[in-house]
């Protein structure tokens, strides 16, 4: 990887960070478990790494933005997330402050 | 499937202990399960091939345990501009005292060049040690500060708590020892400094440069200088060869400009060696009798009374150059300190 591939690479990184967040935060409207998820999110377009997503939902479990609770489907054990109340809070205030920041980028451009 | 069990044990092995099995046991839902959904799509099982590359696509088991973990800084960002600042104000005293400790040592022993060999080598151990030490020190602040946070004082000023009226005025441009120099000046110091350093290395052989007529008064006088002279001499220029080589570097590097108040500190802390070599001369003998038998009963008391004047001279030079030191180590500390609060805040 050259210079400029690995600069625009952790850029990248850092703007999808944040954006992530808010789309899990998203789609945890509904329950689901770590795999179902992350087909919901590439259905959408939105592919994230396993090693990314499995970690950031026990991440936003301790902040207490997620509730999660271990049960059987298909016969195996599976932990389900979904927003917690405060996660509803903090969602909200997120996706205000994306759209704005999205309409003003948009200005810019 | 066995490369799936290798997988998750391999992961397991890097995560914290108290969490591991809980987290184990949904990672392995999750890739079951998308592996259920890949050999449903193929219609059979993945072959060996298949399943390590899809276990490769996923990440390297460290790497997969790593993300679950929190981030951990051995000093993160918060206490790093603080830990840096310490570290440099740190190892600079350090530096100074440690300079000060060789001199005197050397001074008071029979000075030699093994013995500022010795000290000179022994510099980098000391620099490294209290590089580790602050380090440490620091390392332990971080980690205190990371477990248990809101009851550890915030290493940095918190951003909300400050006046913009409480910032130092602005810094006058032309302060002592910061004056932006010009090239001609730097050029004129290089050159007015080998001058003088040629001109002290003929002293010895044509001592009218340094005494004018008194040179011949001396060689005609019943005294003559003592052996310490010859060492103090040797210092004065072994210091200003020292400073002009400095200031020529500083010329070829194009750092002319800049302020040289650490290095001009740095010159007054050496210049302490030669006086601290004269004050410990034994029954302070500065100057001698050529010729003692003869001229001990005349000249004995004169002489007491001209080594006694020097001896003192000596020390209140040293003292002077020591309050002189410590004034303007105080001075640099304060504006460094000033800086760094208005640049925290």
């Amino acid at each position: 990887m050259t210079l400029a591939e690995n600069l625009f690479e952790n850029l990248r990184l850092e703007l999808r960070r944040g954006c992530l967040t808010l789309a899990v935060l998203a789609l945890l409207r509904q329950e689901h478990y770590g795999y179902t998820l992350r087909k919901a999110l590439a259905e959408r377009g939105l592919e994230i790494d396993e090693s990314t997503l499995y970690p950031l939902l026990r991440r936003l479990e301790a902040q207490g933005l997620l509730v999660s609770e271990w049960r059987e489907e298909d016969k195996r054990n599976k932990r389900f997330y979904r927003r917690s109340s405060d996660g509803e809070q903090i969602f909200g205030q997120l996706l205000k402050e994306w759209q704005a920041i999205n309409a003003s980028i948009n200005k810019i451009l | 499937m066995d490369l799936l069990d290798r997988y998750l044990q391999a992961v397991k092995k890097h995560l914290p202990w108290q969490r591991q099995d809980d987290i184990i046991a949904e990672l392995r839902a999750n890739l079951e399960a998308q592996l259920e959904d890949k050999e449903a799509a193929l219609g059979r099982p993945l072959n060996p091939v298949e399943a390590e590359d899809w276990l490769k696509q996923i990440g390297p088991p460290m790497q997969m345990a790593a993300r679950y973990q929190p981030q951990q800084y051995l000093i993160g960002p918060a206490v790093f501009p603080t830990y840096w600042f310490v570290l440099r104000t740190a190892v600079f005293w350090v530096t100074i005292a440690y300079s000060i400790g060789i001199a005197v040592q050397i001074a008071v022993r029979t000075p030699s060049w093994a013995a500022l060999l010795e000290g000179v080598l022994r510099v980098p151990e000391v620099l490294l040690t209290t590089a580790a030490s602050v380090t440490l020190i620091f390392a332990a602040i971080e980690f205190t500060a990371a477990r248990y946070p809101g009851r550890w004082p915030a290493p940095v000023a918190s951003s909300g708590d400050w006046t913009p009226s409480a910032l130092p005025s602005v810094e006058k441009e032309v302060v002592r020892g910061q004056k932006p120099r010009s090239y001609a000046h730097a050029v004129a110091e290089v050159i007015f400094g080998f001058l003088f350093l040629v001109w002290l290395l003929l002293v010895p052989d044509h001592p009218y440069l340094l005494m004018g007529p008194g040179a011949a008064y001396l060689a005609v006088s019943p005294f003559q200088l003592a052996p310490v002279w010859v060492q103090f001499y040797w210092w004065v220029v072994s210091l200003n060869a020292l400073q002009l080589g400095w200031r020529w570097v500083d010329l070829l590097r194009g750092s002319w400009r800049g302020p040289r108040r650490a290095q001009q500190s740095a010159i007054q802390a050496l210049g302490l060696i030669p006086l601290g070599l004269l004050l410990t001369v034994r029954d302070h003998v500065f100057f001698l009798l050529k010729h003692p038998a003869l001229d001990q009963m005349r000249y004995g008391a004169t002489l007491e009374s001209i080594n006694q004047g020097i001896y003192r001279a000596a020390l209140f030079i040293l003292v002077i150059a020591i309050l002189q030191l410590v004034w303007e180590m105080g001075r640099m500390s304060l504006d460094a300190y000033r800086r760094r609060a208005a640049a925290m805040r």
